[in-house]
């Protein structure tokens, strides 16, 4: 025993979450059955269909592989946050599997979805034919595999250090884990961004065939970390007035976890404006058209609620100490911008130009389907993540730094 | 009493001694007070009835300004002053404008920080009076120190030096003006 106060029988998930977990399955289950009813039964309703699949998987795999980075990142920066969150994201990061039987909706259906599929067939756009060897089904599905499989490893490898600090039984044995994952971290962190920079390349912004963007990566570091951030407040403020966590989580540790949610927020903003800024200054039309249609009609009010809604409202509540300090104000305005990062994606899917129709503005589109599909892939995704974090203690009791850990939350 | 004196410092030997003693103090209904320790301690603020320090609201007050004085400036030069088409923009471009107005929010915010915390806390201060006792030196090392000034409306010497010292003082000193 390295610590006596804590033991791991005291740290099991609350009884509630187990009822959660069938909750989850229930909806997911019968809404992602509708979904794939609709793929396979009403060929015309496929694409938007899938479009609605990708929207909801794009979210929920933010929150998945953001924990993942997130994992990563506390292991290198160390701090009272990292350990309090660490077994949240660690469950998230353990959801990697069922994304990947997630995806495969889109992988068979990449040909009713990504108009460069069609084109690469035809041959008839000098673009497209000139980035073959990118761009073809065959390569495109080998590397959407490689992704999974390297993040599986990442969050393997971190997973199996936890739980052999877990099983320490001396001092040593429980420092050498939390030593060796940091080591880990440092290289596997530019992995990991680069990963992510491929992926959401790959599934998102090759939507629209033509139109690229250097820091469309970053784009997607930023906003996946704030939604995992974001989850994890919800998590944690939900976790936090019931035994064991009531003991552990104090106000202190929210507003860290706060702060780090105004750093995303504005991070998320800089990133996007600074796409703009560039396109829009340069003004070249290969650039310009992915922006003209987003700036006009529908579509350009959804960016304006964006600018509002998903930063500068944030924003200049998270300046607050107070509802920083205060668990669930801070899970009410995360729920909020969870909300808002649906959106984001919103706009990022919806305006690409349809299957045969490239070089034609998309009217704005909001069908049923994108509102149940985000609940079908999130059903059987917290069904999944729920189960991961009921199997191992809710603190990493082991941890070296865990007493200072839980001090500092309850500092003034 | 023909000497004047600033206020009466009570010595302690502990952080506990201190923090307790700073209680009681607030207790009694004292507001010109305060306390020198070595290092900082967290239950010190809540022990003295200090207040939270208004500084964040001046360096959001800072911010705005930089802001509008960001979009202000490059207004009146491109708009006003010197109008020039630039690659067919209008006049007034807005994205173009947003770096500056960043850039002018950070500086104006910092200014705002560092000489509102100047203005709040005092500082420079060439001259305090807890330094005509001599053991205040120790209160860098290993001592600690509560100060009961005489401007305090509750304040009477003899009684406050005997409240002073009925708080586990090691020793309780006048403080020359």
């Amino acid at each position: 025993m390295i610590n006596n106060r804590f033991d791991a029988s005291d740290f099991r998930a609350p009884e509630q979450i187990g009822r959660w977990r069938t909750l989850a399955l229930g909806i997911g289950g019968i809404l992602s059955a509708v979904m794939l009813i609709m793929m396979l039964l009403f060929p015309e309703q496929r694409e938007n269909a899938l479009r609605a699949w990708l929207l909801g998987f794009i979210f929920w795999c933010g929150i998945g592989v953001g924990g993942l980075g997130i994992l990563i990142l506390q292991y290198l920066t160390g701090g009272a946050w990292g350990v309090v969150i660490r077994r949240v994201v660690e469950a998230c990061s353990r959801t990697i599997p069922i994304l990947a039987i997630l995806f495969l909706p889109i992988i068979f259906g990449v040909r009713n979805i990504y108009e460069w599929t069609r084109l690469a067939q035809t041959g008839e756009d000098v673009i497209i034919n000139h980035r073959q060897p990118y761009l073809s089904v065959e390569w495109w599905i080998i590397r959407a595999i490689a992704y999974f499989i390297l993040w599986g490893l990442m969050a393997y490898f971190l997973n199996s250090w936890s739980r052999r600090q877990d099983e320490a039984t001396t001092y040593d044995e429980a420092a050498k884990p939390l030593a060796d994952a940091g080591k880990f971290s440092g290289p596997t962190l530019v992995f990991f961004i680069l990963v992510v920079t491929f992926a959401s390349i790959d599934w998102v912004m090759t939507l629209d065939p033509h139109w690229f963007s250097t820091i469309w990566g970053f784009l997607f570091v930023a906003g996946w970390g704030l939604s995992c951030f974001s989850f994890s407040v919800v998590i944690l403020a939900f976790l936090s007035d019931k035994a064991p966590m009531n003991r552990i989580l104090g106000k202190r540790h929210f507003h860290d976890i706060g702060k780090l949610m105004l750093a995303l927020t504005m991070v998320w903003a800089y990133f996007n404006f600074s796409q703009f800024l560039i396109i829009w200054s340069g003004n070249l039309p290969e650039e310009t058209v992915w922006y003209l249609s987003r700036m006009h009609g529908t579509w350009g009010i959804i960016g304006i609620l964006l600018i509002l809604f998903h930063f500068a409202f944030p924003f200049l509540v998270l300046l607050s100490r107070d509802i920083k300090r205060d668990a669930k104000w801070l899970a009410l305005l995360a729920v909020f911008i969870l909300v808002m990062r649906l959106v984001d994606m919103f706009y990022l899917i919806g305006p690409n130009p349809r299957i045969g129709q490239h070089g034609h503005e998309v009217p704005f589109y909001f069908t049923w389907m994108d509102i149940v599909a985000p609940f079908a892939v999130g059903g059987i995704w917290l069904w999944w993540f729920l189960g991961e974090l009921m199997k191992r203690p809710l603190v990493p009791i082991n941890d070296p730094y865990l007493e200072n850990a839980i001090k500092h939350g309850h500092e003034h | 009493m023909d000497k004047k004196i600033y206020g009466l410092l009570a010595e302690f030997d502990t952080p506990t001694q201190l923090v307790e003693a700073a209680q009681k103090v607030r207790e009694a209904g004292f507001t010109r007070t305060d306390a020198f320790s070595p290092f900082p301690i967290h239950e010190m603020d809540r022990a003295l009835g200090i207040k939270r320090s208004i500084l964040p609201y001046l360096v959001f007050a800072g911010g705005v300004a930089g802001l509008l004085t960001g979009l202000a400036l490059q207004y009146y030069v491109h708009v006003i002053d010197y109008p020039i088409i630039v690659g067919g923009r209008p006049f007034l471009s807005l994205p173009s404008f947003i770096p500056p107005m960043f850039e002018l929010t950070i500086l104006f915010a910092s200014f705002a920080a560092v000489f509102g915390m100047l203005l709040l806390n005092g500082l420079p201060q060439p001259y305090h009076p807890v330094f005509n006792v001599p053991r205040f030196a120790l209160a860098t090392r290993e001592k600690f120190f509560l100060l009961i000034e005489t401007v305090d409306p509750k304040f009477n010497y003899d009684e406050t030096r005997s409240f002073m010292q009925s708080l586990n003082a090691q020793e309780v000193f006048d403080v020359d003006e």
